[in-house]
């Protein structure tokens, strides 16, 4: 489909999109039939290289599990900093654009980090985390996240500034901190569980 | 003599009554230990972003002493969560904490890394303003920023460990090893 089809906001619109289906599906009855359904791959991905690699070698889980955390720091630094200069608080004597820009690459080194060290947990504990509400409220704040970053947030601060409502702006980097650390505390607490 | 002293306090601690009830505390306990966790993206977050601008890694057109000012003051209050929030921890578990191998590198090292950092604070006042813009600091505040990364990067790992039982006291023979992690030959209480 052609972007432009939805004018100069097809992103947003798109990512608002994707929101509400997920929000439908998730309150109706499909939910439990596609929970049912994905047994199977869940079953499947701890018989992959992975998962028996972290099944058999606890001290390899156990660094992953580090470098999971380091990539955690990083991503961090990257959202606190450029959200913080959004929110003026700050960075302040460093152009906005900059510091956000300069961020936004720290940020991709980050989530790179995370995504492939968190899928190759998951493959170790895949029936584990199946069964685990937690686990799947992360990977909805992850998803709910990384669309909100990549299609709205980038989008908005390719802008020029200038012309952008300043609230907007602090709106969206309240909202990134807060989509960040949520996704940190469900997948902490994934690990109390059991 | 050091071992037995250190157990010594740790039993003392592990009896008092706040201790135990942070423990047996679900969610309390769980709580501490994810602040422990979700502040490393303060702490560890700004400390990165300083010794990565230092190699040039990270916002390299920045000016580096902007990075090092600005970023220090939620570094420090991210620090400092961190240390609350593990000496709760240690409070709560104290006896099996003090005798676990990873906790005394954790320990030592963040010691060590101390020293690096006031090292690196003297260092990079001496050096003035003149490299400022460039990409990457001179050799010495870059060698500096390396031990840094390395450094935490470790004691992030050791940190995580700690939740590990392979050194534990109770399945080690007596030894190098567990007079590294401070068991006591005899102890019965772990
Ligand atoms: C595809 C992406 C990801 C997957 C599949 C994933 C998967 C996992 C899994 C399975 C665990 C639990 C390990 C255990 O059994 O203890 C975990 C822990 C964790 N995850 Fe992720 N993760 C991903 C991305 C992220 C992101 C983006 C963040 C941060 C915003 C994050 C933050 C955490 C944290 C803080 C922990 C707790 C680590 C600990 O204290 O040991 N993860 N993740
Ligand atoms: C200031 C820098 C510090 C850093 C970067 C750090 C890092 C970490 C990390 C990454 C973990 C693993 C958490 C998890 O995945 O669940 C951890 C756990 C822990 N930390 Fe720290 N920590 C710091 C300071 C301290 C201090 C000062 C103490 C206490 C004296 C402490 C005591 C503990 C304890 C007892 C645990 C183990 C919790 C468990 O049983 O799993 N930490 N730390």
């Amino acid at each position: 489909m052609p972007a432009s089809l939805l004018g100069p906001y097809s992103r947003t619109i798109l990512a608002a999109a994707v929101l509400l289906i997920t929000l439908g599906f998730a309150l109706s009855g499909a939910r439990g039939e596609v929970h049912n359904g994905l047994l199977p791959f869940f079953e499947w991905l701890e018989t992959t290289w992975f998962g028996v690699a972290g099944k058999t070698w606890g001290a390899v889980f156990a660094t992953v599990q580090s470098v999971h955390l380091l990539g955690l720091a990083l991503l961090g630094g990257a959202v606190l900093a450029a959200e913080g200069r959004l929110l003026n608080v700050i960075l302040t004597d460093t152009p906005r654009e900059l510091v956000c820009s300069r961020c936004n690459r720290v940020f991709d080194i980050a989530m790179i980090t995370l995504v492939a060290t968190g899928v190759f947990m998951a493959c170790g504990v895949a029936v584990k985390i199946y069964y685990l509400p937690v686990y799947w409220y992360k990977m909805l704040g992850l998803a709910a996240g990384a669309l909100f970053h990549y299609f709205v947030r980038n989008p908005v601060l390719a802008q020029d500034l200038e012309n952008v409502n300043p609230w907007l702006l602090k709106a969206m980097a309240v909202a990134s901190i807060m989509v960040w650390f949520t996704v940190a505390a469900t997948g902490r607490w994934i690990g109390f569980s059991g | 003599m050091f071992n037995q002293l250190i157990h010594n306090i740790a039993i003392w601690l592990d009896d008092t009554r706040w201790s135990t009830m942070l423990h047996e505390s679900y969610y309390m306990y769980n709580w501490v230990e994810s602040t422990h966790v979700l502040t490393l993206m303060v702490s560890l977050g700004m400390l990165f972003l300083i010794d990565l601008r230092m190699l040039g890694l990270a916002l390299p057109d920045v000016p580096a002493s902007t990075i090092a000012r600005r970023l220090n003051l939620p570094m420090l209050v991210g620090f400092t969560v961190m240390v609350v929030t593990g000496l709760l921890l240690f409070y709560a578990v104290p006896v099996r904490s003090s005798q676990s191998i990873w906790m005394r590198i954790k320990l030592v090292l963040m010691l060590g890394l101390l020293i690096n950092a006031v090292l690196f604070h003297r260092r990079m006042s001496e050096a003035g303003s003149g490299w400022d813009a460039q990409p990457r600091a001179p050799r010495n505040l870059r060698l500096g920023a390396m031990f840094s990364l390395a450094g935490w990067s470790v004691v992030v790992t050791c940190g995580r460990f700690i939740a590990y039982d392979w050194f534990d006291c109770q399945y080690m023979d007596p030894g190098l090893m567990s007079s590294l992690a401070g068991c006591i030959e005899g102890q019965t209480r772990f």
